[in-house]
């Protein structure tokens, strides 16, 4: 027996640069677009060009006419293939029928009508402007308070009110709370519709093995289990004849979380067409016709007592659902309502949702997902609060916040965080931006006519989705880890990554775990043929839940690796460490790649074991997860032209134990850039037709770098219980930190002109109409 | 969107309000529009080609006259689809006399659909206004000859 060098330095903890960046910036990943088949037609889909409008008559005969034009189908051919699912459920939900392609009525600028199948992508575009449809025109509604005015146009005929459900929560006593309060303030606080904007549109290659009755479909999402279940039932197909590849994702924020009628379209035209068909969403559609986030329009109430402290909560919150269903959009709200009292010591909360029927594309998960929604409401609610009471708005939180000897906490909305440490990251946040000098530089630069703002927001998220009690379709994750007879490290995860560098992550933990390399870890997903099944990459998910569960299959593996080691070691007392097992009496060992190969070569086996060295574990959490963090954001307004400086941006997050600093700051830089663009500048607007006028990037303003200021990040690491690893998850915190930040600093810089609140995006021109208005607006 | 203004054409009211009628001159003083063939008493078939922002096609569609009061007023309608989108459009136009010339002011509506709102919205304004300006130097031009 060879006796092995002990590998003891750790990978976890360490700053990896990610494994997949080397094939992602050298253009030798492979997308959706990338895939080339033999034979392969292309599809191009016909869309409404209103927003409500009854579809008279379709003639496709010119556009079937066109050489090279294979099939033109409308509603009427696929009038049989399921429904869009919503897998969301509430009581007393109202769920539209949702064709893949509408048959006599469409609901919104987008909403597709027809596919055009031809042997080239142009000819199939070219042959879609011959799809003549006769449209007559309905009234629309696009405003959700306005849809639920009296007299309003009905996005669906059937349900006038264009109410889809109404929702009540309420915990502890909210009308005793508000009764014995020396102080209530109030503030409508919207929350506008925003577009992912994913840099991959979406795409679908779908290929029927027609000998084989298989159909393979290859999508850009974040679900490839899901999708194949959902997909298969949709088209009548048995599960196991559907195969979901995912191939490189270039980027979701839930908005790849989903089931879109166009992947069930590639899957009945290339079952009807016998030939692979691909289908790549232009940018134009992935702006009307992708998913949507956000939407609210929130009208909240806040008791306290004179000396800050938060007695009860109300909340009145209209969400924006569009004109459908799409797979969870009538539960976005509802994460919203969970999330209200934010980290606070708040036991009385009253919460009623009106969703809404709009004649416009469905909203649903967008990064954070109602969580963001809820903690720009509650911290503009502290501040306007601190504001009326004329407290520090950092001390009315430090007064608020939930103690650490209160967890595990349980909150008046039903959940029970698991661990936390409010105060920590709030004063690392203020250390590092200097609070106390910070706030006299403020006071020097007002006597000098200078906006200056100082604007705190102290978060609180549920990540690790979740318990499957809690979850539409199974919170657990799946992992199967293979030690391949050379030792080598197969893992196939279930949580099908669209960005968040799990072949690093993961590959960190498993070679820890294992005392192997990072390079002799393989991590692959997918790919429902090959991987288990599993649920997807969402709700900042896919270590706390994915990787514990690889870090179970690893356990049992050990169990296994020990076993081995004892037989080949003719030993009763073995351990297993740094990739070997050793002999504890006599400090002999046996590396892995050696007991790999014995396990597989089975020359023998140890008592009760079976060859090979392979575990598949499903992992249920037992809760959510709750990270926190303090933002601290300085600004600057200019009275002149009303544009907004971003002097410093200080984000502090605790995502529990951290796996790898340098794709958590990666994470932390992300957020904080699409919760910025939602403060400053993104903004779906619809006009009353039902047209979406911000239908590209020149009016819909998505941030670029030149706009982002140097984003300090600092951590405070509070590990979580709900999980072995201790993680807890970072994929939103940065979006779901910063815009109430962000809106808070404004607030505060315009305060002297009576500014109270400011409704996103904060754009020059709203900005400067504010200060030009001496700050009514 | 709505849109309103008014122009100064060189002509006395009823030459004015005659030429306003005159499919002829109509197609003639709309930009991009070749000619308009009679359908119906007061209603013609249309096509006009408009280039906005990043994107230009050929609109099919009806223009029509309705509530003719000559010489003072009458409504304007134009319908028009093509594969950029759908515009309609309405106006009611006034003539009032100043001396030898005639005040034409106008006051209607336009919806865009399509391709053309969600990317043309920013400039829609400003092409709408253009169009416009365009149609009436012509129009003055040709009263003037």
């Amino acid at each position: 027996m060879a006796t092995t060098i002990t590998k003891s330095d750790t990978l976890v903890g360490k700053r990896i640069r990610r494994r997949e960046d080397p094939r992602l910036i050298t253009g030798t990943a492979t997308y959706v677009d990338d895939i080339q088949m033999p034979g392969m037609h292309h599809a191009v889909i016909v869309r409404s060009p209103h927003g409500a409008a009854r579809i008279k008559r379709i003639n496709i005969k010119k556009a079937q006419e066109l050489p090279g034009v294979a099939a033109v189908f409308i509603g009427k051919d696929t009038e049989k293939v399921g429904p869009v699912p919503c897998g969301a459920s509430l009581p007393g939900l109202r769920v539209p029928h949702h064709h893949i392609l509408a048959i006599d009525r469409v609901y919104f600028v987008g909403h597709p009508v027809a596919v055009v199948v031809a042997t080239d992508r142009y000819i199939a575009r070219d042959a879609a402007d011959l799809v003549e449809v006769d449209w007559e025109p309905l009234p629309t509604v696009t405003d959700p308070e306005k849809a639920l005015a009296p007299g309003a146009a009905a996005v669906h005929p059937e349900w006038p009110d264009n109410t889809a459900f109404t929702y009540h929560q309420e915990g502890g006593d909210v009308d005793k709370a508000f009764a014995q309060a020396d102080v209530v303030v109030k503030q409508r606080i919207t929350s506008q519709r925003l577009i992912p904007s994913a840099m991959e549109t979406r795409g679908v290659v779908a290929e029927w093995h027609t000998g084989d009755r298989a159909l393979t479909l290859h999508s850009s999402t974040q679900i490839p289990h899901l999708l194949r279940t959902i997909l298969a039932q949709m088209l009548g197909l048995e599960e196991n004849r559907l195969r979901v590849v995912t191939p490189e994702v270039g980027g979701g924020f839930g908005s790849k979380l989903n089931v879109y009628a166009e992947e069930a379209l590639m899957g009945f035209v290339a079952m009807k067409i016998g030939k692979p068909i691909k289908w790549i969403e232009s940018r134009r559609e992935n702006f009307t016709c992708t998913i949507q986030g956000r939407g609210h329009v929130d009208y909240y109430e806040v008791a306290a007592k004179r000396d800050g402290t938060i007695l009860g909560i109300k909340l009145k919150l209209i969400q924006d659902l569009g004109a459908y269903h799409q797979l969870l959009t009538p539960a976005i709200p509802t994460l919203s309502v969970l999330m209200m009292p934010g980290i606070y010591n708040c036991q009385n909360i009253r919460a009623d949702i009106v969703g809404v029927f709009t004649n416009a594309v469905p909203t649903d998960a967008y990064r954070g997902a109602g969580r963001p929604e809820a903690t720009h409401g509650i911290e503009r609610m502290v501040d306007i609060l601190a504001a009326e009471l004329k407290m520090d708005p950092a001390d009315i939180r430090f007064k608020n916040f939930v103690s650490n000897d209160a967890f595990p906490y349980a909150t008046a909305t039903g959940l029970t965080y698991d661990s936390g440490n409010y105060a920590a990251p709030l004063v690392k946040a203020m250390d590092m931006v200097s609070y106390k000098k910070l706030r006299q530089e403020q006071a020097q630069a007002r006597t000098d006519g200078r906006f200056l703002g100082i604007g705190i927001s102290t978060y609180g998220e549920i990540c690790a989705l979740g318990p499957s009690p809690a979850t539409p379709a199974g919170g657990w994750e799946s992992a199967t880890v293979k030690i391949e007879p050379s030792g080598k490290v197969t893992v196939m995860t279930g949580a099908s990554p669209h960005g968040q560098g799990e072949e690093t992550t993961f590959a960190q933990i498993a070679a820890d775990e294992l005392g192997v390399g990072i390079d002799d870890v393989l991590v692959v997903h997918g790919d429902t043929a090959i991987v288990q099944y599993g649920i997807g990459t969402f709700g900042s998910r896919a270590t706390a839940v994915g990787g514990a569960a690889m870090y179970y299959a690893i356990q049992e593996l050990k169990e296994k690796i020990k076993k081995y080691g004892a037989m080949l070691l003719e030993s009763d007392n073995v351990s297993f460490a740094n990739g070997a097992c050793v002999d504890n009496k006599t400090g002999k060992s046996v590396p892995l790649a050696q007991i790999a190969a014995a396990s597989y070569r089975a020359m023998k086996l140890p008592p009760n074991t079976e060859p090979g060295l392979v575990a598949t574990y499903f992992w249920e959490p037992p809760n959510f997860t709750f990270p926190f963090g303090a933002h601290i954001v300085v600004t600057e307004v200019d009275r002149e032209t009303g544009a907004i400086a971003l002097k410093r941006y200080v984000a502090v997050d605790d995502c529990g134990k951290i796996i790898n600093p340098l794709i958590v700051d990666g994470q932390v830089h992300g957020g904080v850039v699409q919760g910025l663009g939602q403060a400053l500048w993104e903004q779906a607007v619809y006009d009353d037709t039902g047209q979406l006028i911000t239908g590209e990037f020149m009016d819909y303003a998505l941030p670029k770098a030149s706009n982002i200021p140097w984003l300090e990040t600092g951590h405070t690491e509070t590990p979580s219980p709900v999980n072995p690893l201790g993680v807890k998850g970072v994929g939103e915190a940065g979006t779901i930190g910063c815009s109430p930040a962000v809106v808070n600093s404004v607030v505060d810089a315009l305060s002297p002109l009576g500014v109270r609140h400011i409704d996103m995006p904060m754009t020059p021109e709203k900005i400067w109409n504010l200060v030009q208005a001496g700050g009514k607006a | 969107m709505k849109i309103s203004g008014s122009y100064t054409v060189p002509a006395p009211r009823e030459r004015a309000y005659q030429l306003l009628q005159d499919p002829g001159i109509l197609a003639k003083c709309m930009p991009g529009t070749d000619q308009l063939h009679k359908l119906a008493e007061d209603e013609y078939d249309m096509k006009m080609k408009v280039v906005i922002a990043s994107i230009g096609g050929q609109f099919g569609g009806k223009v029509r006259l309705e509530d003719q009061h000559p010489p003072e007023s009458f409504k304007l309608i134009v319908e028009g689809s093509g594969k950029i989108g759908f515009l309609k459009g309405e106006g009611l136009l006034n003539l009032a006399a100043n001396g030898d010339l005639t005040e034409v002011s106008f006051d209607g509506e336009v919806q865009v659909g399509g391709t053309i709102a969600s990317v043309g919205q920013r400039l829609l304004d400003t092409t709408a206004k253009l169009i416009i300006k365009k149609f009436f130097q012509k129009l003055s031009e040709v009263a003037n000859n």
